[in-house]
């Protein structure tokens, strides 16, 4: 028993903490390297950072500045959007990191053309960012759980009001429909992700396949939609749809994720 | 007067009786082939005409054609007439068939003997010599005899440059005794290796009499083209064909009423043309954007003081006579502060006055995204003048800008080239990156089914206490264990013995009347171990019997100890959770 103690301390207090420590201590290696001036040695330092599991604000905003300083704009613009996707909570990196993004999207010299999001995405990608799917899910869930006590207390006689049941089907029915949106948005988020350009210029096929016919030219900054359950079958290319609606496959090295 | 009313009669039965059904009688009948024309241009049309003649009707079949050398025939285009008189009191009949035929191979060749069956009896036509003569030596004027009517695709140069404009004219020559009425050019004339433009001409072609080889012939400009080599070398200009509609009044058909009398459509088609394409010369250091002609260019800038940010076009228009379409966009060197796009361009073309003539504008766009002056440097740029065989060199003078921030710009310091994003250092908060979907988690799916087992086993639960409320056997039997422990419990802490055994009776009793939800008092042991036997007949009794026995006995049981009565409540317990599972 003791030994178990022993271990569980270990695997859920200790080492977590070991592990922030030299994520720390990486960083701080790195963050010196980005002020001597040393770029590219600062970004592989952060980006071993982040291949250990660890991630911060502060690090994809580094990151992004290291990049812009070695003039890969697509890779900067990358990490400034990641800094803003997995920390909107630490206001003051997001809106560095949004400022950042404003410049680095200054500069690119062709910028795509952008259709108008539906409402339903649009609220879908609010539901993603905001809540996410495990809060709508939790929603729905304590509606549901709501509803429950209520029938328990009907039943065993701890409460009883008018229009009770009628309050517990829309409990009931409300709690259905908010955990069936929360696995929709889940769904959308696995199958959907935004990707960024990297490379200078790339051409978008209209099948996984370099003498297929070119259905447009990606540059880099541009941002795409990866649909991985249709980019499952090819390992080296991603389905994506571009900005302005076409739809094609690109090369897998030439395109980030967020 | 002469009463003719009995001839006229006689003629129109014939001339019907002829006309229904085509045919000869064998009896009398002539055969006869003859050739329009037996010195025949390669490409020339020519009519063979086959003659049958005779003084009644009978049968007769089409002649079929044999194989002609020299000569290609046109299927669609044959022709019957039939020709009949009634001369002193004997009729005549002449049928007439037209064959087409095309002249293709230049030589003597012979129209072998033709075959007609009629009405069993085959006549023969006499063979017909000819000669299929070249149409290059109607130019040479070693022709054996000048053709009515011929086309030609004549240009006006025979060794351009690259890029040069060659006009290339449909010229139609005919005899003074031809009239053309119409003509239609055949569509898809290919001019493989030039850039091709159809220049407008009048609205009706017009003739002008002109000596060729000692023969008077009319010559009428049909059609002219703009050619421009595309590459160098031999090039060809494949043969053009036209479709005229003439007549030849020289046959003696009037047409007073303009009825298209002895009108006939006539293919036509140009010799094949070769042109010797030279390269240009060598200009030089000089760029060479590709213009042949006399042209003019001219550079502008839309603005001389821009903002930053500010878009500002650069405008590069070359005009006059030459290869318009053909023009390249010089190649300028903005400097390298300058953010460019795309060029537009623009064009203009003209196809009147025999050649191509307009203007071609080019318009540079660049950003300046900073501050400062920026100067464009001069270009030359050389055209060259096929009518002097050199280059024209033209020098574009050099144009300058200077672009000023922008006052009214939002965030204008984030469009400066510098970044002013300073790098976060210090402590920072890390987290795992934890890419798990909520549709992937295991634990979803548990807590999904946690109300659907609260809900079940609350529901259970009230099921219950209601029967419990509600059906006193229920609540007599789901008691009884308690009840019955409860008293062998008694039991065991009695010190009586008899009291003791008393105990145990009174718990196996109440037991068994409780499960079994029979009247608590008022049963012997007898009773209740009936009824047990009778609900469970698997069930062996035996221990029970005896217990019971034992229990009514006592009494006078002259030896019983403390250890028996607790081997006997331990029995009790035993039967009692033997029983739990039979009743």
């Amino acid at each position: 028993m003791r030994v178990i103690s022993i271990l569980f301390f270990l695997t859920f207090l200790i080492l977590p903490l070991f592990a922030q420590q030299t994520a720390q201590l990486e960083f701080d290696k790195a963050n010196t390297l980005l002020e001597e001036g040393d770029y590219r040695g600062a970004l592989k330092g952060y980006q071993k950072i982040e291949s250990q599991g660890s991630i911060s604000g502060p690090l994809y905003l580094n990151m992004g500045i290291s990049a812009v300083q070695i003039d890969s704009l697509g890779l900067a613009k990358y990490y400034f959007l990641k800094t803003i996707k997995y920390f909107p909570e630490i206001p003051e990196t997001s809106a560095q990191a949004a400022r950042a993004l404003e410049f680095v999207n200054s500069q690119f010299s062709r910028q795509s053309a952008t259709l108008p999001k539906l409402p339903w995405d649009k609220a879908v990608d609010w539901l993603k960012e905001g809540p996410s799917s495990s809060g709508v899910f939790w929603l729905g869930y304590s509606l549901g759980m709501i509803a429950i006590i209520i029938v328990l207390g009907n039943w065993f006689h701890f409460f009883s009001f008018k229009k009770q049941h009628s309050l517990i089907l829309i409990f009931a029915i409300s709690s259905v429909l908010i955990i069936a949106l929360a696995f929709y948005v889940s769904y959308i988020d696995k199958r959907y992700d935004e990707a960024v350009m990297v490379h200078q210029e790339a051409q978008v096929f209209q099948s996984p396949d370099e003498i297929s016919s070119v259905v447009s030219l990606a540059y880099e900054g541009y941002t795409l939609t990866i649909d991985f359950i249709i980019s499952n079958d090819n390992p080296a290319w991603y389905y994506v749809r571009l900005g302005n609606g076409q739809y094609g496959w690109i090369n897998k090295n030439v395109v980030y994720p967020l | 007067m002469t009463k003719i009313g009995n001839r006229l009669g006689s003629v129109v039965f014939i001339f019907l009786s002829l006309l229904l059904t085509s045919t000869l009688n064998a009896q009398d009948v002539t055969v006869e082939a003859t050739l329009s024309e037996t010195n025949i241009f390669a490409g020339e049309g020519v009519t063979l005409q086959i003659a049958i003649s005779g003084t009644s009707v009978g049968t007769l079949d089409r002649p079929t054609l044999p194989e002609i050398p020299g000569l290609r025939w046109l299927p669609n285009r044959t022709s019957q007439s039939s020709n009949y008189t009634y001369l002193n009191n004997r009729p005549s009949v002449t049928i007439s068939y037209g064959f087409q035929l095309i002249a293709e191979d230049v030589g003597s060749h012979k129209i072998p003997p033709i075959g007609i069956t009629i009405e069993g009896k085959t006549y023969v036509t006499k063979p017909i010599s000819f000669k299929v003569l070249d149409p290059k030596t109607i130019d040479t004027g070693k022709a054996e005899r000048s053709p009515d009517i011929y086309v030609r695709l004549e240009t006006n140069v025979t060794k351009p440059v690259v890029g040069q404009q060659v006009v290339a004219t449909i010229v139609l020559y005919f005899k003074t005794g031809i009239e053309v009425n119409s003509y239609q050019a055949s569509p898809g004339w290919k001019a493989e290796g030039f850039w091709k433009e159809e220049l407008e001409m009048q609205r009706q072609a017009r003739s002008n009499s002109t000596l060729i080889n000692g023969v008077r012939y009319q010559r009428a400009q049909l059609l002219n083209y703009a050619l421009f080599p595309t590459k160098t070398g031999t090039l060809t200009l494949s043969p053009f064909t036209i479709t005229v509609r003439m007549r030849q009044s020289r046959n003696g058909v009037r047409d007073p009423f303009s009825l298209s009398f002895g009108q006939e459509n006539k293919e036509l088609k140009t010799l094949p043309i070769t042109l010797e394409v030279q390269n240009l010369p060598n200009a030089g250091d000089v760029e060479v954007i590709g213009a042949v002609g006399n042209f003019k260019i001219n550079r502008k800038i839309s603005t001389t003081k821009a903002m930053v940010g500010e878009s500002i076009e650069v405008e590069t228009t070359i005009s006059g006579t030459g290869n318009v379409p053909l023009l390249n966009k010089p190649n300028y060197e903005f400097p390298e502060a300058l953010e460019k796009y795309n060029p537009q361009e623009s064009s203009k073309i003209e196809r009147g006055n025999n050649q191509i003539s307009g203007s071609k504008t080019f318009t540079d766009i660049v950003i300046a995204r900073n501050e400062g002056t920026f100067e464009i440097p001069e270009k030359k740029i050389a055209i060259y003048n096929p009518i002097r065989k050199a280059f024209d060199y033209t020098t574009l003078p050099s144009l300058n800008f200077s672009a000023t921030p922008d006052p009214k710009a939002f965030n204008s310091n984030l469009t400066e080239t510098r970044l002013d994003i300073k790098p976060s250092i210090g402590l920072a908060q890390w987290k795992t990156l934890d890419n798990e979907f909520l549709i992937d988690r295991t634990t979803l799916w548990s807590w999904l089914l946690l109300p659907f087992v609260v809900l079940l086993s609350a529901f259970g639960f009230k099921k219950y206490r209601d029967r419990m409320d509600t059906d006193s056997g229920f609540a007599r039997s789901q008691k009884a264990k308690q009840k019955a422990l409860s008293t062998l419990q008694d039991a065991s802490a009695t010190t009586d013995i008899k009291h003791g055994y008393h105990l145990i009776q009174q718990a196996l009793s109440l037991y068994i009347a409780d499960r079994l939800n029979l009247p608590e008092a008022g049963l012997s042991a007898n009773r209740l171990i009936q009824e047990v036997q009778t609900t469970s007949p698997e069930m062996h009794i035996d221990d029970l019997r005896n217990l019971f026995e034992k229990c009514e006995t006592i009494a006078y049981a002259p030896n019983v100890s403390q250890d028996s009565l607790t081997n006997d409540i331990e029995l009790s317990k035993e039967l009692i959770k033997k029983m739990g599972k039979y009743l």
